[in-house]
């Protein structure tokens, strides 16, 4: 079966189910509301169901299924133990309305993850309530914007951003409603001091940026950049998207930064599922705390009455912040994906930085040896470091352009070859700064022989003649995918026969 | 540690290859000033094994509901989820894979999302749904900016949406947040007495931008007036109900009756409670909605050779492309989440969908006629159906209530006076497909005991 909708099976379906508590004649209705015709949902058993999908999981490639090096998505592997957890009832099975005292583990969880994350990342206090890097910093713009306007400061209307920043940042502050100053980056893709001394002035609210910058390269004045943010009275937002590279060396509160937030599934292993859940708590400094969305997880001693339902000396319990800027979402967050994160913190402890480490030691040592892979094959013209640098950080990026010009080889061509291998393709053709960009970020969790073959085949790849590179991928579930069709002859839903 | 990193103890080897001696060197360019001068303050590292044990003595503390005879919906509910569902969803290929950039390798996700499109839009009558976005709440403030986007030109009332007033404070607050920015007015809806939309203020929206109902209520009323809002509201202003997507195996899709967008909280189909989330928001809509809506979209193309394949399409609307300029920052949603509602679906087929509703609303309808039996419990909207839920007024506290429930192990209702407060006294009952008779019987007995107790204090 080449789709689901090509079953039509009995009338029955896939699991069987108990009989109602009363029959269906019991059933009454407001009029008109009474549905006429079911959805036309395909009819499977459960054999044909799991076949399904089983043969789709084939067509798709995880980090289970080969190496992963997409760069800014730090794909680290996700251990296992973490998926026994979640589905353990004490988080599968609970409300969030549920009171305190049945929740005392969750809680307990909570408090340890934003105490976890405040020293990670030298902020004062973490919410974990954003479910998604992008959410987490729109929730960290507006609660400045809170922030701005108790202050009487209204007149802060612009972010200023990064002209290599992550799409997200400017369409998040752009939702918070304000006005966004793009700034060019160097030819580096470092932040450019006097483009940023040029624009910022007291209309100025936020500088969104993040460090290792989108080329995974540290932004040595990064303090500076903070003091003529702070200069003007305008805040500094952290993009912790790159968080991966920096865990016990140094952090955005010693940066200087007011604001951050967290990608969980990055930095923290919650698998991607491609494309969600994710999740995106953020911490800020003492004087942004009261505008957090709220409840937060606070924590006193417990009283005698509360021993038995506490799980240790202390009672841990909800509380508003005083200025809340209220929810963005209507629940506690991802709580489940809080979970996952607490599990794999828990495997380094203290031993964070060593995961850094050896995030920015593998990516080091595989530029290295894209470059000693392409200087033996004699390809080494063909691809250049897509920026300058001695050391980079969990990532680095590459460009192409070389290639184009000699071949006309793209990035993309490239990419579709890397597919042929075996491999998933690194990030293309961002940031725009660089030239055919191909940004590659290996992670922590990948051995020395994976990033040696890979930097073979990726030399391998380079030798391949353009006409054969156009006509990549031939060995995947499908060849190149048509995505200019795509737009124009719009499909986006079965058509059902008499459609 | 260990077991993470491939590499511990081969470090000099390749430093060495580098030409380095040390891992600092790696970190040279991280200037003095800004670097951790202590360890983190963190415990030390563990096994898997103390992990898991950690994780099953605090998660094991808390209540789980199926422990207890549960009663709290409002918004999530219990449910049944197949064992097949949490073995697919687990496979590495899906749960290990990140957004499908490149689509020659993503097949597998890109088709199971165009199903999912396709499931969805059939379940709520509108021809186009997006592949998730992060819940119900997000899900509803996501369309009504997408309606002032569409309508603001031609609205009379410019930049103001119409909002039931029976929203629940939370999801009302989601609204705000994400409303305030494009300086949207949200102004409410009546409700009657009798818990249904007050047709009076509904006039008032007309003009607007958009109209946000729920399809039960945040009560459980089902209410007919919602199929007569499309022909009082006309086409320049957008018809948005939300619903809880179990009830659509008996209740008319509301794509049927005019509605514009429809949003919701998916979590019934496919997901457990999760203490809510990830869960996954539901988000579909007709076609002038379309280049201006929120979210991921996968299409049905060709490959070169002609060959049927999905990649996500109509991308220009996002923020990766048109940054400031998007339509939503969502970016990361919930894909994985929104694969289990699939399967669920999948599994039900049109008829289990509808043994599946019948089996909430029976439930629904077998706690009103019990509850209903209490002297000393009233039901303010007794006269309407309900799916999932109702309210009741205790003759008492509603927390005095729920805490005495609690202490004979019944999970009670949901205390309405925190979303409501002026409804003192007031409580959320829900039944669901996992909600049995002798459930119901206990709580009536417990209840009657409470009320008992009152008489007594009084």
């Amino acid at each position: 079966m080449s789709h689901l909708f090509e079953h039509n099976g009995a009338k029955g379906q896939g699991y069987s189910q108990p009989a109602p508590v009363l029959p269906a004649t019991e059933i009454t209705l407001p009029s008109g509301l009474s549905r006429k015709a079911l959805p036309r949902w395909p009819r499977l058993s459960e054999p044909e169901m799991v076949r399904h999908y089983t043969w789709l999981s084939k067509r798709n490639f995880g980090i289970d299924t080969g190496f992963y090096p997409l760069g800014s998505c730090t794909m680290k592997h996700n251990p296992r133990v973490n998926e026994v957890i979640a589905q353990i009832p004490g988080i599968a099975d609970i409300h969030p309305h549920q009171p305190e005292h049945h929740l005392q583990g969750l809680l307990s969880i909570f408090h340890e993850m934003q105490y976890m994350l405040e020293v990670c990342a030298g902020m004062d206090q973490v919410t974990l309530q954003p479910v998604a890097g992008a959410q987490g910093e729109f929730t960290a713009v507006r609660c400045i914007q809170e922030y701005f306007r108790l202050r009487g400061e209204v007149q802060r209307t612009k972010v200023i951003v990064p002209d290599s920043a992550h799409g997200t940042n400017p369409a998040s502050a752009a939702m918070c409603g304000f006005e966004i100053v793009e700034i060019p980056s160097r030819t580096d893709g470092r932040i450019d001091l006097d483009a940023l001394r040029a624009v910022a002035d007291d209309t100025i609210a936020v500088m969104m940026i993040t460090n290792p910058n989108t080329l995974g390269l540290f932004e040595e004045d990064i303090l500076e950049a903070s003091s003529i943010i702070h200069d003007v009275g305008g805040q500094m937002y952290y993009d912790g998207a790159n968080f991966n590279a920096i865990l016990g060396i140094t952090s955005p509160g010693l940066m200087g930064f007011d604001a951050v937030h967290f990608n969980l599934h990055k930095t923290f292993s919650q698998p991607h599922g491609g494309g969600g859940p994710g999740s995106g708590p953020i911490g800020v400094k003492e004087h942004l705390a009261q505008f957090l969305p709220g409840p937060l997880v606070g924590k006193r001693a417990a009283d005698d009455d509360e021993l038995d339902a506490a799980v240790d000396e202390n009672w841990y319990h909800w509380y508003q912040p005083t200025h809340s800027i209220g929810k963005v979402q209507q629940w506690h967050g991802n709580a489940g994906a809080i979970i996952r994160c607490w599990a794999y913190y828990r495997r380094y402890g203290r031993g964070l930085r060593t995961m850094s480490e050896h995030a920015v030691l593998n990516a080091n040592y595989l530029r290295h040896a894209i470059h000693k892979a392409t200087k033996e094959a004699g390809v080494d013209s063909l691809v250049v470091d897509g920026a300058e640098a001695k050391v980079a950080k969990h990532e680095f990026t590459l460009s192409l352009a070389p290639a184009k010009e000699a071949h006309g080889i793209s990035a993309m061509d490239v990419a579709k070859g890397l597919l042929d291998m075996g491999y998933m393709a690194p990030t293309v053709y961002f940031p725009l700064v660089v030239p055919e960009c191909m940004m590659v970020e290996p992670t922590e969790t990948e051995s020395k022989d994976t990033l040696d073959t890979f930097a073979t085949h990726f030399a391998e790849v380079l030798q391949v003649d353009a006409e054969t590179l156009h006509a990549a991928p031939i060995t995947t579930p499908v060849r190149r995918v048509d995505e200019v069709y795509a737009a124009r002859n719009l499909c986006l839903r079965h058509p059902y026969d008499d459609e | 540690m260990v077991d993470q990193l491939p590499n511990l103890g081969r470090e000099a080897e390749m430093l060495a290859a580098m030409g380095m001696t040390s891992i600092e060197e790696l970190f040279a360019d991280i200037p003095s000033e800004v670097r951790m001068k202590d360890d983190l303050p963190l415990p030390p590292p563990q096994s898997e094994e103390e992990i898991l044990s950690d994780a099953r003595r605090l998660l094991g503390s808390n209540v789980a509901l199926g422990e207890r005879v549960s009663f709290l919906g409002a918004g999530l509910y219990r449910n049944y989820v197949p064992a097949s569902v949490f073995q697919l969803v687990t496979r590495g290929e899906f749960l290990t894979a990140y957004t499908p950039y490149q689509p020659e390798v993503s097949q597998g996700m890109l088709q199971a999302m165009w199903e999912f499109q396709t499931l969805i839009s059939e379940l709520v009558g509108l021809p186009i749904a997006n592949l998730s976005l992060y819940d119900g709440s997000t899900a509803a403030a996501e369309a009504l900016t997408c309606s002032v986007r569409v309508h603001t030109r031609k609205a009379t009332q410019k930049d103001t949406v119409y909002v039931s007033e029976l929203t629940p404070p939370d999801r009302l607050s989601v609204m705000q947040n994400y409303c305030q920015g494009a300086e949207i007015k949200i102004k409410l809806l009546r409700h009657n007495d009798d818990g249904t939309l007050d047709m009076d203020s509904v006039s008032d929206a007309v003009g607007s931008c958009g109209v946000y109902v729920e399809q039960p209520n945040p009560l459980g009323l089902l209410d007919g007036g919602v199929t007569q809002l499309k022909e009082i509201l006309g086409e320049h202003t957008a018809l948005i109900v939300a619903v809880q997507p179990v009830s659509l195996g008996l209740v008319e899709a509301p794509g049927h009756y005019g509605a514009d967008i429809v949003v919701g909280e998916g979590q019934p189909l496919g997901s457990p409670i999760t203490g809510g989330g990830p869960i996954y928001g539901i988000f579909a809509c007709s076609k002038p909605y379309l280049r201006l809506m929120p979210g991921r979209i996968v299409g049905r193309s060709i490959d070169v050779d002609g060959k049927t394949a999905y990649c996500l399409t109509l991308s220009t609307r996002e923020q990766h492309i048109r940054r400031h300029r998007a339509t939503s920052n969502i970016c990361t949603n919930e894909t994985l989440i929104a694969l289990m509602g699939a399967m669920h679906m999948a599994l039900l087929g049109p008829e289990g969908l509808y043994d599946l509703a019948v089996r909430n609303m029976t439930a629904c309808i077998m706690g009103k006629q019990k509850l209903a039996t209490i002297d000393g419990i009233r039901m303010p909207h007794s006269n309407g159906d309900h799916f999932n839920e109702f309210a009741i007024e205790l003759p008492g506290d509603t927390k005095d209530c729920l805490e005495y429930l609690d202490s004979v192990g019944i999970v009670g209702g949901f205390n309405l006076s925190s979303w409501y407060p002026e409804r003192t006294n007031w409580m959320l009952v829900t039944f669901t497909d996992q909600t049995q008779a002798n459930h119901i019987d206990l709580l009536v007995r417990h209840l009657r005991e409470w009320i008992s107790t009152l008489e007594v204090a009084a």
